[in-house]
């Protein structure tokens, strides 16, 4: 894929303008304020127009009761009153954070480690690279559609492998008991995730400066104190978008838990995202539904924000 | 500091956690193999070893090409992954770029609206989204999720590019100015090449999340020959409370193929593209 | 078009304006024309989920499609979306953006009902036409004196069972009550081939053996007035106690996370002896494993205290009013249901869609399947899984939050039969309140 047709592409209008060349019009383009703005509007007015417009009309939905090929009727916070007073919404915002907390926690910890050990030399590098990434790769539809034979309780490669090596006589039953399901679809998260922060990782380790690393030894550091004192503050900001960015598509995840568990047993696994869209879909309420997904919205603000004061702290 | 690796280091540092990370990663991937290859009577035979096949058959994948539009999907799926990546691309390039390196009114805001524009789940945008989508007449065709795609991905594009374009030092542009360059000569040919990893990155992650979207594609792509590979293959696939499991995982398999082609191209750029900036910035 | 929904245009109105304060409104305005009424229509967009009998499918595209072609000069497109999850959504994006698309398997109607066309002269003369309707489907398809939708068939859903099995575990006929169904479960779990009953967050599997418990014993979930919650009774903590034994004893462990697909691959890899399903766990066998088919039964659910029950899947195609050319939609809906037609689309699936129609009470083609003959049957005894409220949208939110299956399920993992029916019936305030 080369870079140059999407210049081409991007190339507006001032160009074309340029060539009229009115000397102070010139001048006026080169303006910092004036350029950017070019810039800026076509972008700008792509995400009002489709983001925008579907976001308002989301939030407006939020404080609406709107029922499937019906009238609204504003009942302003109603429907948040509605999911404050729901147990069940309460166990998915709970469910939520298990998960993302969970996954995120596994998936940097995996990453880092998978980092660590790619950053290493050895023979078929390029292509086990390329195929480290392959969970990352395929749909996820189909993935997960494999996993539903792997947590098989005869039948899965997982409880296969526990009785074959003698662990168990029986193996456990991944999508039946409420507390392994959720261990199962944050499982499987993390084995889709964690190609991602061990690529992000390790492109932020392949730029730190080998000089340091060799000052660091001469200074008598082994090579954990190598990896605490260098590798990872230099780090740190890698790390922090790559959860930060995790985080986010994690809290909105909702394909995997609704191919694998439906939210079961017993909303055990029942998040946010799948909560709402349950609302909406099945309950054809599009106001609460809308409701709960905008609930989301602000924890994770928050969360963010949270995670960002730390970071710039430490 | 290689000299000082002993066997036994580089046994525990290197080859024990690599086979672990590849057998955590690649063993879904190695039953999806072998089921795609088994005839369903060895698949649902309760002795058989589900890594091994006894049989070995092309039935499934035969059958996905000969009786789906399989390979029509694909192109579909490449074709719609291609042109919302590159929109994205330029989109995010138009938006990054004056917020990662000039001075100008309300800046401040618009990179907050951006970092926004990023939270809004999708569960919130999909019933007003189909309602803009077919006021539009773009209903049923590739371009309605040509065009919603980079919803999803501008705002990370453009997140992603600004970390990058930040690391380019001031002083190269000012001296292609000072040199007579305009501003968009200077960004053209001066600061934009020196990018390059960072687009491929950014182009190669909204590629993968493009060719998987599922929710969208389901809403907007109705006509079997207009699908995606996502869509189509569970519009065919899975029918009812019956799942043509082989077939599936054929599929699985042949449309992740000439992605995972592409990435084993790209990814040594891919590696040094997608954080190098944000280390720096 | 017929706007039949003035207040729903002056919502969108309203918020257009609130869309244009937030300077959003002006930019939607690009290719914004109102479609052109009246024309013939070139083409029909009829929607439906995948059915897991493939050839029900290419009948359709490959005979009916031409014919229809060749008869009226219109084009016919059959879009298929798979199951599980994607059709509502789509059904429910349909309606919300006016999606062109004309007709549909209208799955879970009680959700969009305002926005189907009246077609109770399609329904009426179809009625009249093939033996008239079974009278359960109407509290379905007739909402305020109206069709609004035609009756298509129902996917019966009725007890799989491994007949072998149960021969050697010494019972020669399938067990007629619950009480002999726990039975049969207990001792064949011992013999190592447990009953896999599906209470997962799915659709129709859990569904089909639990209300039908639950109905068996006396309890009901909401009374036929659509406002009186009745979950919490004497009947319901039996049925509750019931489930949680018949879990313990007769059940594989897994089945209480499982979606429809897991107890056909659970059965089919032989894990299970017995659970509640469509024919489409008999169908693949037949197909993959024949020896297997030939030892698979069907069963009818067992009787309670109240009798024998069976839950509904039921298949109605209904028409959306903002199709550009109405008439031209409900000719195609009365063509298709038309003797002529529908006949041989039902036999193409092996009558698995059991007909609404009493007309094909007797048809030949239920011979070659004698098996398939229970889901005639079901039709006798089938409840909507709403019974024996109205079909209304608060019944479908009651289905969509698995509110009733997950009461049995939480009994299953644990949980005391008070908490878990007071939690249900919290649950159901909230719905109905």
């Amino acid at each position: 894929m080369s870079v140059n047709p999407a210049f081409e592409a991007a190339r507006p209008a001032p160009q074309a303008v340029l060539g009229g060349r009115s000397l102070r019009f010139r001048e006026w383009l080169e303006r910092e304020a004036v350029f950017s703005w070019i810039m800026l509007t076509p972008p700008l007015l792509f995400l009002v127009a489709f983001l925008g417009y579907p976001f308002l009309y989301g939030v407006y939905l939020g404080f609406v009761n709107r029922q499937v090929a019906q009238a609204s009727i504003f009942v302003g916070l109603g429907n948040f009153d509605k999911l404050w007073n729901d147990p069940i919404f309460w166990q998915a915002v709970w469910n939520t954070f298990k998960f993302t907390g969970a996954a995120t926690v596994l998936k940097l910890a995996g990453g880092l480690g998978m980092a660590l050990v790619m950053h290493q030399n050895f023979r078929l590098k390029g292509v086990t690279r390329a195929v480290l990434l392959l969970p990352f790769i395929v749909p996820t539809v189909l993935s997960t559609v494999a996993w539903q034979w792997i947590f098989d309780p005869g039948m899965g490669l997982i409880n296969r492998v526990l009785v074959f090596s003698g662990l168990v006589t029986q193996g456990p039953s991944w999508l039946g008991n409420p507390t392994l399901a959720m261990v199962s679809v944050i499982l499987v998260n993390t084995w889709r995730g964690l190609p991602f922060f061990g690529i992000t990782i390790l492109a932020g380790l392949q730029t730190i400066p080998t000089e340091l690393m060799e000052t660091a030894t001469i200074d008598g550091a082994g090579s954990w104190g190598r990896f605490r004192y260098v590798t990872l503050p230099l780090l740190m900001p890698v790390i922090f978008i790559v959860t930060t960015f995790s985080i986010i598509f994690t809290f909105f995840d909702f394909q995997l838990v609704y191919v694998l568990t439906g939210g079961g047993p017993a909303n055990a696994t029942h998040l946010m995202a799948t909560y709402a869209y349950s609302i909406s879909m099945g309950g054809g309420q599009l106001g609460l539904g809308s409701a709960a997904a905008l609930a989301m919205v602000p924890v994770l603000g928050i969360v963010l924000l949270l995670m960002s004061s730390y970071v710039r702290r430490a | 500091m290689v000299g000082e690796l002993t066997w036994n280091r580089r046994l525990l540092g290197l080859w024990l956690p690599l086979t672990a990370l590849i057998v955590f990663a690649l063993f879904p991937f190695a039953w999806m193999a072998a089921t795609s290859l088994k005839a369903n009577a060895e698949l649902y035979d309760p002795k058989s070893n589900p890594l091994w096949v006894q049989h070995p058959s092309l039935v499934h994948y035969i059958g996905l090409i000969r009786e789906s539009n399989f390979l029509l999907w694909i192109v579909n799926t490449m074709l719609v992954a291609l042109v919302a990546t590159l929109l994205s691309l330029v989109l995010g390039v138009m938006l990054a770029y004056p917020l990662a390196r000039m001075r100008f009114p309300a800046s401040g805001l618009l990179a907050i609206s951006v970092a926004v524009a990023y939270l809004v789940p999708q569960t919130l945008l999909f019933v007003p989204m189909a309602d803009l989508i077919n006021r539009m007449k773009l209903g049923d065709s590739l371009s309605a999720v040509m065009l919603t795609y980079p919803t999803l991905l501008v705002p990370f594009s453009a997140w992603l590019l600004i970390g990058y374009f930040k690391t380019v030092p001031k002083e190269l542009e000012e001296a292609a100015l000072i040199d007579g360059a305009s501003r968009w000569r200077a960004m053209t040919r001066v600061i934009l090449p020196l990018c390059t990893p960072g687009f491929l990155s950014a182009g190669i992650f909204a590629f993968t999340l493009s060719q998987n979207e599922f929710l969208y594609a389901l809403l907007f792509l109705n006509t079997s020959t207009i699908r995606t590979v996502p869509v189509g293959i569970t519009g065919e696939l899975i029918r009812g409370d019956a799942f043509y499991w082989g077939q599936l995982m054929a599929a699985a398999f042949l449309g992740s193929l000439p992605v995972v082609l592409i990435y084993s191209f790209f990814v040594k750029y891919y590696v040094a593209g997608l954080t190098a900036g944000s280390v720096k910035g | 078009m017929v706007r039949t929904r003035p207040e729903e245009s002056t919502s969108r109105r309203d918020f257009l304006k609130v869309a244009a304060v937030g300077a959003a409104g002006a930019t939607v305005g690009a290719g914004w024309r109102p479609r052109k009424a009246g024309a013939k229509p070139a083409q029909i967009t009829f929607l439906r989920e995948s059915s897991y009998v493939k050839e029900f499918d290419e009948h359709f595209t490959k005979v009916l499609i031409p014919a229809y072609q060749k008869e009226t000069g219109i084009k016919l497109n059959y879009e298929i979306v798979a199951a599980g999850g994607s059709v509502v959504p789509r059904l429910v994006s349909i309606v919300e953006s006016k999606a062109p698309v004309d007709a549909a398997w209208v799955q879970q109607e009680w959700l969009y009902r305002e926005a189907l066309l009246d077609v109770s002269d399609i329904a009426e003369e179809i009625g009249k036409q093939q033996g008239g309707w079974y009278p359960e489907i109407k509290n379905l398809s007739v909402w305020e004196g109206k069709w609004k939708s035609v009756p298509f068939g129902n996917i019966g859903q009725t007890m799989v069972y491994r007949r072998d099995w149960f021969d050697q575990a010494g019972f020669t006929s399938f067990p007629d009550t619950w009480e002999q169904f726990l039975e049969a479960g207990t001792k064949l779990k011992k013999a190592g081939h447990p009953f896999g009953m599906s209470m997962g967050h799915g659709y129709a599997d859990n569904n089909s053996w639990l209300l039908p418990l639950l109905w068996s014993h006396g309890g009901e979930v909401v009374a036929k007035d659509g406002k009186t919650i009745h979950l919490d009774s004497n009947e319901t903590a039996r049925a509750v106690d019931y489930a949680r034994k018949l879990y313990k004893d007769a059940c594989l462990d897994d089945c209480v996370g499982w979606l429809d697909i897991h107890n056909n691959k659970a059965f089919l890899t032989s894990q299970i002896s017995c659970t509640n399903n469509a024919a489409s766990i008999l169908i693949s066998a037949k197909r993959d494993l024949p020896d297997m088919g030939k030892v698979i039964d069907h069963a009818l659910n067992p009787k309670g205290a109240k009798g024998r029950f069976h839950s509904l899947v039921p298949v109605t195609h209904g028409v959306f009013k903002h199709t550009p050319d109405p008439e031209a939609a409900k000719h195609f809906l009365r063509w298709l249901m038309d003797a002529k037609q529908v006949a041989n689309w039902y036999r193409s699936a092996q009558m698995y869609h059991a007909p609404f129609l009493h007309a094909y009470d007797k048809d030949p083609e239920w011979d070659k399947e004698p098996r398939f003959r229970a889901d005639l049957k079901v039709l006798e005894t089938g409840r909507l899984v709403n019974w024996p409220a109205p079909a209304d949208h608060k019944a479908g939110e009651v289905v969509s939050k698995w509110v009733v299956i997950d009461m049995f399920a939480k009994a299953c993992t644990g949980a005391p039969t008070k908490q878990v029916i007071a939690e249900a019936v919290t649950a159901l305030r909230q719905i109905y309140g």
